[in-house]
């Protein structure tokens, strides 16, 4: 039974157009600075723009990493009565 | 066909939608446990990170997006929570058994190969297909890169002296 509803939603709701699939594809170009900067072909093929983005993501997550340890050290060592410390209270209470 | 000419759309809030959100949980974590427990460095780190991309996906949207729904529903059996999804009219995307997704992906290998990279990267990847895969990869590097510049300007203002 969920096999037949299946086939037959990737059959209506799931095809998307080629200009759609070519939207997305320079949308996600757009997104990455590396490919943006390499305006001299329009050719980059889909795979390379997908590679780009899998290298972007990765090195968004390493920052979100190197940001959340900074983060934990400055929170903790914040001394309470420092203009930062009124700064974040008042930023979180407001 | 018709979706044929619908632009598909991939905005993203204002930062300020985001820092609000990170601010919020950055509050609520330093009200469950004062800042020095849990003794390990490391988990506190874990939950300060924990709390920038449960965050960032609820300022994405929260279950409206499909990579922002796996995050939280990740999120949440870390927790052993269970995270309620509000009753949506259109259906529910069911996940895609990989056989079945590829005989759906008429693309060319070396396409497939690199999306199923990305797969691995984007949460909730997993279940879709190829064409869903890029429009939910499109908004979850706009967020994330939305996410890491709020951080980076916590971090700034906070190193200031």
């Amino acid at each position: 039974m969920s096999s037949s509803r299946r086939s037959r939603q990737a059959s209506t709701s799931s095809r998307i157009s080629d200009d759609q699939i070519t939207d997305l594809i320079s949308k996600l170009r757009q997104s990455i600075p590396e490919i943006r900067q390499n305006r001299r072909s329009n050719t980059v093929s889909a795979s390379k723009v997908l590679q780009e983005t899998c290298n972007y993501i990765r090195n968004l997550n390493k920052e979100a990493d190197d940001l959340s340890d900074r983060l934990t050290q400055l929170l903790e060592s914040i001394d309470p009565n420092s203009p930062q410390a009124a700064v974040i209270r008042s930023l979180i209470n407001g | 066909m018709a979706s044929a000419d619908k632009l598909i759309n991939t905005d993203v809030p204002e930062k300020d939608v985001f820092a609000l959100h990170f601010l919020q949980s950055l509050s609520n974590l330093k009200t469950q446990n004062p800042l020095n427990s849990p003794a390990k460095s490391i988990d506190r780190v874990r939950k300060i990170k924990k709390a920038a991309y449960v965050s960032m996906a609820r300022a994405a949207g929260g279950t409206s997006r499909l990579w922002s729904r796996a995050l939280l529903r990740r999120a949440a059996k870390d927790d052993n929570k269970s995270v309620r999804f509000s009753r949506r009219k259109r259906k529910v995307t069911w996940k895609i058994s990989s056989k079945r997704r590829k005989s759906n992906n008429q693309r060319a290998p070396v396409v497939e190969e690199a999306a199923e990279r990305l797969r691995n990267l984007v949460p909730g990847g997993g279940g879709m297909e190829t064409s869903k895969l890029m429009e939910e990869t499109a908004h979850y590097i706009k967020c994330l890169s939305m996410q890491v510049k709020v951080m980076q300007c916590l971090v700034d203002g906070l190193s200031q002296k």
